[in-house]
């Protein structure tokens, strides 16, 4: 009887449809879900657009020592470096990245990069709306990267030289 | 020679090793490839043993011993590698790294130092200590040397090479135990020669240099081996290269391979002065002189012009009234084409350069005495040497380097003649102060009729002793010239085996004499009126010698000379000439800056370096090497393609300038019959020397190949020159030369920290100048 | 610059001792020292340019030896041994009491230029520990209390 046999087999597996038909929903809703991710949820170990970040005195921790550059295999980061002076001080070493480009159009995201820094500066956040519809855009500067300063730092002299136009937003500090 | 020294055998890791008596086991063991590691041994220093690293087992002896020091002896049974060896080591590194801060990251030796690779090598990146390190903040000794004290590991070598290598002695070591530092001369900074060995022989980042701080790292540069710009001496160097927005920039300056004639030696001007390429008064476009002022124009405008111009002055009054002025800074085959171009395509004899030496007399005095010329090779090999004239330390720095290594580690002799008391006097065996020119003829001379020779008997003693020595070098300055290298010559004659060595001032200053940069002198010092295989080859040589530099700017004021063209010079800067002559001349001027003789100049065409294109040059010894593009700038062209699209635009055939293409529809002669004399030559010797015809118009090897078959003496193995070898040229070789005139010999007068016009633009260069005490450095000991 | 002319016969007299000029170094420098007080850039090159030597050579020299200074020191140096013998005779007590008296410490001069107080190594005096040297002469088996009175009486000779 290959007919019976037949509905048995439809109605075992619409049975399995009925029934997760009252289960919770594990889709995440996005980009229509509430807050400023839009519903998007990710892993901790999650590997999206890369964050320089700063030390606790809102430095930056890349000393510019090439080793991201050097490791990475897709050649996609591109540095300068310049030393630190009195006056101008932007990392905690005797040497910082005045140029720090990574160009998001060959980036793989292996993180080969952030396993090669020495001083934990080059970190993958979890941006990854990078989507757009000229490459040129996928060329991120240093100022796109790095992290927001912290807010209790705002009033810094040594750090706000270290802020540069059109950076990270920044928390604005009390008072500021 | 001495008979070959007796050998000694001994095993190593049960490998058989013959080593000459007297060989550091160090040494021997590199002969069959067994590196032992050191910090403190560096070949051809005074031994140290101070760093440990080196321990070996021998067998039969208590205790590990030191490969560094250690002599073979007979027999010996020597182990490198083993466990007990390798913990040796192992705490060896620990104990350098107790106090070795980890800033790798920072550091600008970082990927090229030897404690990270010991490091690496021996696992010793844990340690035990926990103490915490001591800190010392980083000095700046001088504008090109900073010390970082927690770093060094008082290896010494840096104090070792700066005394015995440099004989300046400006580095000591205060204190002793865990607290002794390296200190400069004047306490809290350096008054040296700045030339950097320290930084170089340094094997970790103690020491560092300011002009490549923190700049990049050693992995993302590329490594371009050349030749420097600089002095005569024609140092082998490495660039380091980087990409930047308009090319290539050069960001470091060694001799990374310590190949070549100089080895591991570079001075403050090889090492730094590479940075006028990037100086912000750099020409970037063509500029033409429109309503008085020069105002930039596009490449094809000012060939255009340049070309009509001389075209008109052809047309009118022939090539007399055209000169040019050559460069003593550019290759060999841009010389050749310049002055190729002067005489076949504007058919004139009028060229010149700046004369630093008197290359025409000496190839005069040599003539047909093949091999009475010596190499940079054989000053640092010769058993004795004669120096007259000239000083050396400030204005040939290998020289100085070669002799002073010489004596050091050879024993040789050093005589030294001279009317000031040069700092290679420290190194002579005998000093002889003359006082005027004519001394040095009468010394040479040896004329005993003359009436003040009582007050010199010195003199006689020591031509004696030189008439006694084997295998002599003989090196002068441009203090001899003219006749007086005749008397040279007869005087090395009576030396057997003696060679001669003529010092000129530019890098390429020998190269622009034998290229024949001479109103009077074709390549090779051929006389232009007996111009016979030259004739024979471009068909057109005029045969009336030309104006020389000093006639060309008197021909301007009278208007006899109408147009000139100028390369990589600056004769109006330099025999200052009243900027009214030239105001009805038409000028045309290649260089990389607005110097005097630009700033005059109706067009004026940014040119190259010769870090910036390939070619070759010929020191002041003849040693003819390669020059290897390294940097790049998008905005300047070489002056052989500047040369070529000149002569392209007067209506040139540039195929009877540069042999390109030739061979490539050659007949072989085949058809006019191979006896007919017909056959195209170039190819025949092409085909002969197993070469390829160049493609290109502007590729400089194809006039390589003209030089090299036409001019004699530069027949050199083209093999070894381009893997980067020095070639010894013979000027016996060469034609017969002929005296010149001697107030067309201007020496550069060079130190150690000027350099002509590259050295005006040079930030490192300036900024030492600018840095140093106006008092002169110590009087340091004389025995 | 002039030196006695006991340091002139004592300096020609110990050329002649060795077959190199700089092996005289060390005890140049100390008899200078004796003489001036203390080696002065003025004796540096001096000697330097007597012995042939760079200036940096005799300073590393002098960097080298701890009884050789650069700076001036009191008209006494008062050093007090703290090696192991000394040590477990009470050197400590010893230098707290001098430190304390003295009101310098280590390596420290008094201001009126009287005294000067440094702790050295072994001075070989261990039998009579602890011991303590003032310019050329010991100073044996000292408490506090005969310290005390050693500083006193130099003290007396100057006044």
């Amino acid at each position: 009887m290959p007919i019976l046999k037949n509905i048995a087999a439809i109605a075992k597996g619409m049975s399995i449809t009925f029934m997760e038909m009252f289960q919770p929903t594990t889709v995440e809703n996005y980009p229509d879900g509430p807050g400023p991710l839009r519903g998007a949820k990710f892993q901790e170990r999650y590997r999206g657009v890369h964050v320089l970040q700063r030390d606790e005195n809102g430095l930056e921790k890349c000393v510019a020592c090439f080793l991201c550059a050097a490791n990475c295999p897709a050649n996609c980061i591109y540095i300068e470096a310049a030393e630190n002076t009195a006056e101008n001080r932007i990392s905690g070493a005797e040497r910082y990245a005045k140029v720090y480009n990574i160009d998001y159009n060959r980036c793989i995201f292996c993180g080969y990069c952030v396993e090669a820094c020495p001083t934990d500066a080059i970190t993958h956040g979890h941006g990854f709306e990078i989507a757009t519809f000229n490459a040129t855009n996928l060329i991120y500067r240093k100022e796109q990267l790095l992290a927001a300063r912290p807010a209790h730092l705002g009033a810094n002299p040594v750090f706000n030289s270290a802020e540069v136009a059109g950076g990270a937003p920044a928390e604005v500090a009390p008072g500021e | 020679m001495a008979d070959a020294p007796k050998l000694v055998n001994i095993t190593v890791d049960g490998k058989p090793v013959a080593a000459p008596a007297g060989t550091l086991l160090i040494e021997a063991c590199k002969t069959v490839g067994i590196e032992v590691p050191s910090f403190c041994y560096y070949p051809n220093l005074s031994l140290q043993g101070a760093c440990r690293m080196c321990l070996v087992r021998v067998e039969k002896m208590p205790k590990l011993q030191t490969a560094c020091t250690t002599g073979i002896t007979e027999g010996m049974v020597v182990v490198t590698d083993s466990d007990e060896i390798r913990q040796a080591r192992k705490s060896m590194v620990e104990m350098l790294l107790g106090n070795h801060p980890l800033d790798c990251p920072v550091c600008d030796a970082g990927g090229e130092c030897e404690l990270q690779d010991m490091t690496f090598s021996y696992g010793a990146a844990e340690s035990k200590f926990i103490e915490l390190k001591q800190h010392r903040d980083e000095q700046q000794w001088s504008p090109v040397v900073y010390f970082d004290r927690p770093r060094c590991i008082l290896c010494y070598r840096c104090v070792r090479v700066c005394g015995e290598g440099m004989d300046v002695w400006a580095l000591g070591v205060d204190n002793r135990g865990a607290v002794s530092t390296i200190v400069p001369n004047k306490q809290d900074h350096l008054e040296c020669e700045e030339c950097g060995m320290c930084i170089d022989i340094c094997p970790v980042g103690a020491l560092t240099s300011g002009a490549y701080r923190y700049k990049t790292r050693p992995w993302e540069m590329k490594h371009v081996g050349t030749t420097c710009t600089h002095c005569a001496d024609g140092c082998k160097t490495t660039l380091g290269v980087r990409r930047s927005d308009t090319g290539m920039e050069i960001v470091r300056g060694d001799n990374r391979d310590k190949s070549g004639i100089n080895g591991d030696f570079l001075c403050i001007k090889g090492r730094y002065a590479f940075d006028f390429a990037n100086n912000e008064d750099r020409l970037t476009q063509p500029l033409i002189r429109k309503g008085g002022r020069l105002v930039p124009a596009t490449w094809e405008e000012a060939f255009e012009f340049v070309g009509r111009r001389f075209k008109e002055v052809l047309d009118r009054e022939g090539g007399r009234a055209i000169g040019v002025i050559g460069s003593t800074r550019t290759t060999n085959e841009e010389n050749y084409l310049l002055q190729k171009f002067a005489r076949v395509a504007l058919g004139t004899n009028n060229i010149d350069h700046h004369r630093t030496a008197d290359f025409p007399a000496f190839a005069a005095a040599l003539h047909g005495k093949s091999g009475a010329t010596a190499s940079m090779r054989d000053v640092y090999n010769a058993s004795a040497i004669l120096l007259i004239g000239n000083d050396p330390t400030e204005e040939h720095p290998l020289l100085a380097w070669q002799i002073r290594n010489n004596v050091r580690l050879h024993n040789a002799r050093l005589y030294v003649v001279n009317s000031r008391p040069i700092k290679l006097r420290r190194q002579a065996a005998s000093f002889t102060q003359v006082t005027s020119e004519t001394d040095f003829t009468e010394f040479l001379g040896g004329d005993e009729s003359l009436a003040s020779f009582a007050t010199r008997e010195g003199w006689n003693a020591v031509r004696d002793k030189l008439r006694a020595e084997q295998g002599l070098v003989i090196i002068f300055g441009s203090e001899i010239f003219g006749e007086d290298i005749q008397a040279l010559a007869r005087f090395a004659a009576s030396v057997p085996g003696a060679k001669l060595l003529c010092l000129g001032d530019y890098a390429n200053s020998r190269g622009a004499a034998d290229m024949g940069l001479y109103p009077d002198l074709l390549p090779g010092y051929f006389p232009v009126s007996g111009a016979g295989k030259f004739h024979q080859e471009w068909k057109i040589t005029p045969a009336a010698p030309g104006m020389n530099i000093g006639q060309m700017f008197e021909a301007t004021k009278t208007g006899q000379l109408k147009a000139l063209y100028v390369i990589g010079a600056n004769p109006v800067g330099r025999l200052n000439v009243n900027p009214s002559t030239l105001k009805n001349t038409f000028v045309v001027v290649q260089d990389m800056f607005l110097t005097e003789t630009a700033a005059l100049a109706d067009v004026v065409l940014p040119a190259a370096n010769a870090y910036e294109k390939a070619g070759t040059f010929t020191n002041t010894c003849g040693d003819i090497q390669i020059l290897k593009k390294a940097g790049e700038v998008t905005t300047a062209k070489p002056d052989f393609e500047m040369i070529v699209r000149i002569a392209d635009a007067i209506g040139f055939d540039v195929r009877k300038l540069v042999p390109f293409g030739h061979g490539v529809h050659a007949d072989m002669g085949q058809s006019r019959g191979a006896q007919s004399g017909e056959a195209d030559q170039h190819a025949v010797w092409l085909e002969a020397n197993g070469l390829e015809p160049k493609m290109s118009p502007f590729d400089p090897v194809a006039t390589l190949d003209e030089i090299q078959r036409l001019v004699p003496g530069y027949d050199v193995s083209r093999t070894e020159l381009l893997a980067g070898n020095d070639q010894h040229t013979s000027i016996a070789a060469m034609g017969p030369g002929t005296v010149q005139n001697p107030e067309l010999i201007v020496p550069a007068k060079n130190n150690l920290f000027s350099s002509g016009t590259l050295g005006r633009y040079s930030r490192t260069l300036n900024s030492v100048i600018e840095n140093k005490d106006p008092e002169p450095a110590d009087a340091v000991p004389t025995d | 610059m002039r030196f006695s002319d006991q340091f002139e016969q004592r300096f020609t007299e110990m050329l002649t001792h060795y077959p190199t000029k700089r092996s005289v170094l060390v005890p140049t420098l100390l008899y200078a020292q004796d003489e001036v007080g203390f080696l002065s850039e003025e004796v540096i090159a001096e000697i330097a340019s007597r012995l042939d030597l760079t200036e940096l050579d005799v300073r590393n020299v002098i960097s080298y030896y701890s009884m050789l200074t650069t700076k001036p020191r009191g008209k006494f140096n008062v050093q007090v041994c703290r090696n192991i013998s000394c040590l477990l005779r009470g050197a400590d007590e010893l230098i707290e009491h001098c430190e304390k008296k003295l009101g310098i410490g280590h390596k420290g001069t008094t201001p009126d230029g009287l005294f000067s107080f440094e702790h050295v190594e072994c001075i070989g005096a261990c039998s009579w520990a602890p011991a303590v040297q003032v310019n050329y002469d010991f100073h044996e088996n000292l408490t506090t209390e005969t310290m005390d009175r050693v500083l006193d009486e130099y003290r007396k000779k100057v006044q």
